[in-house]
């Protein structure tokens, strides 16, 4: 759900860019210092980067008829981790605006802060939660699980956020900013409930056929545990420790060495 | 290619410094952020179009058709307006004032959405992602950038490929396929991305890549005079606007 250009009033539209400025530039930090490490993770980020726009572009089937959705926001978050995501995020809003018309470039920064900053971090805790919880089960089975609790979790937050920046930029004239957002969230629910429940599953099959075909792939992003070719079970224990306090830079330099040292 | 994309690149004004164009419809959008909905946000649109209609000959279907999108959010956002919640006249009222502040929302967000899409339609994202470094950016990102935008059609390109060989399969005859259909294109694209990458990468380092990429950028003079014209019509609507709205 992209906020079109000139929805929101002009003090909201520079709030909400600030919010979403530290995020991004933390990202965009994290992005230039693995480029710097390692010049093989540039193109290889380039790669993510056209996934993501292209992933965001594709037509969700829903009861409204297709609709075009940012798709990639849970699937980025648990491939790419948030903080890489957010300038990601960034440059993939900023080409929907300019290249398909979804959002607008004075409410790029309520977008980002939506799509880019809340929906992948939303998304990776719940994938993380899912993860611990699940830990005992055969991986496939929880690494689906997981998976589709980041992309439906992702979905809906981002859906929730943009309805709360609506609600702000409009309060209703009796409810004030609490009914302004359950009309917004109502009307926009339609839509994207039914969309978020299809995003999850799309999400679990691209997943499951990564764990396949592109293994090498994942086990670089660190999305997938061991080396041994086993695959199934075993690895859960490593992910329930990882989830103690969920540190950010080791995880932002393990995606670009990772990546370059396969 | 996109449709934005193609046309930026057939545009006459492709020619004319993105910086222009920027202080021509930034111009004019932050008069449609800024003024009062009516008059400026008619002035504006009325302005934007016959810039973009007229002199940058922008087709008018091709940009309806892209305007949609955003048109229908905006609609959908601004019905909200019409009612109220949780007030004394029940759970859902009519709000009297919200036929206006609907008006008004409509009228000032589809102005600025012209004045983004024209800029859209007349300047190439290649034209404009190779300043954005001289902008202050970090050139490493700058790069990363022009690398997503590069491989982007490839990619999409991809993508329409494996979703014609899908459905020429039945993949999306019924909901069930589609779901499947669409796990496995993003699957697949991200697979053939990544190799993709991998083998530019190889192929770059035979041509002794040292990390950067240089591409040849059309040096297109940017004058002063050109610069000064482009905020005319923002001034000259401010102005209108304002005179207009004193009158009322």
């Amino acid at each position: 759900m992209h906020i079109a250009e000139g929805f929101l009033p002009p003090a909201q539209a520079a709030a909400w860019t600030a919010a979403a400025a530290p995020f991004v530039i933390h990202g965009v930090y994290s992005l230039t210092r693995a480029v710097r490490a390692d010049p093989e993770a540039k193109l290889l980020l380039g790669a993510s980067g056209a996934f993501c726009f292209v992933l965001s572009a594709l037509k969700i089937p829903s009861v409204t008829g297709s609709s075009s959705h940012p798709t990639g926001v849970g699937l980025g978050a648990v491939l790419f981790r948030p903080p890489v995501m957010a300038a990601l995020g960034t440059v993939t809003l900023l080409f929907q605006a300019l290249l398909l018309a979804h959002g607008g470039l004075t409410t790029l920064g309520a977008n980002v802060f939506s799509m880019a900053v809340v929906g992948p971090w939303a998304g990776y805790a719940a994938y993380r939660l899912v993860r611990a919880l699940a830990s005992r089960l055969p991986e496939q089975t929880s690494l689906g699980a997981g998976v589709f609790a980041a992309a439906f979790t992702a979905s809906l937050s981002t859906y929730t956020i943009t309805s709360l920046q609506l609600a702000l930029a409009f309060p209703d004239a009796a409810g004030g900013v609490a009914g302004a957002f359950v009309k917004f969230a109502t009307i926009f629910s339609i839509t994207q409930i039914p969309l978020s429940v299809v995003e999850g599953l799309v999400t679990v099959v691209i997943v499951r056929l990564l764990s396949t075909v592109g293994r090498d792939q994942l086990l670089r992003l660190g999305v997938l545990r061991g080396r041994t070719a086993d695959g199934d079970g075993g690895t859960g224990g490593a992910d329930a420790s990882d989830t103690a306090g969920r540190p950010q830079e080791p995880t932002i330099d393990r995606t670009p060495d990772g990546e370059a040292t396969a | 290619m996109l449709t934005i994309d193609a046309e930026a690149y057939r545009s006459p004004w492709r020619t004319v410094h993105p910086a222009v164009k920027g202080v021509l419809f930034g111009g004019l959008l932050v008069c449609a952020l800024a003024l009062p909905a009516w008059p400026g946000a008619a002035l504006v649109g009325t302005a934007a179009l016959a810039l973009g209609l007229g002199p940058a000959r922008v087709p008018p279907r091709k940009l309806l058709r892209t305007a949609l999108g955003p048109l229908a959010f905006i609609a959908t956002g601004a019905v909200t307006l019409l009612v109220s919640v949780g007030g004394p006249d029940g759970l859902i009222a009519w709000d009297p004032q919200g036929a206006a502040r609907a008006a008004e929302l409509t009228g000032r967000a589809s102005a600025a959405v012209v004045c983004q899409l024209l800029f859209a339609f007349t300047t190439p994202l290649a034209d404009l992602l190779p300043r954005l470094s001289r902008a202050g950016l970090p050139p490493a990102l700058v790069e990363v950038v022009a690398l997503i935008y590069r491989m982007l059609f490839v990619a999409l390109d991809t993508a329409r490929r494996v979703g014609a060989a899908q459905a020429g399969r039945l993949g999306y005859a019924n909901r069930r396929n589609r779901v499947r259909s669409l796990g496995a294109l993003g699957a697949a694209l991200f697979v053939r991305s990544y190799d993709r990458a991998a083998r530019l990468q190889r192929g770059l380092e035979c041509r002794g890549y040292t990390g950067e990429l240089t591409v040849l950028v059309d040096e297109i003079p940017l004058r002063a005079s050109a610069l000064a014209a482009a905020a005319v019509p923002a001034v000259l609507v401010a102005a209108a606007a304002l005179t207009l709205g004193a009158w009322t």
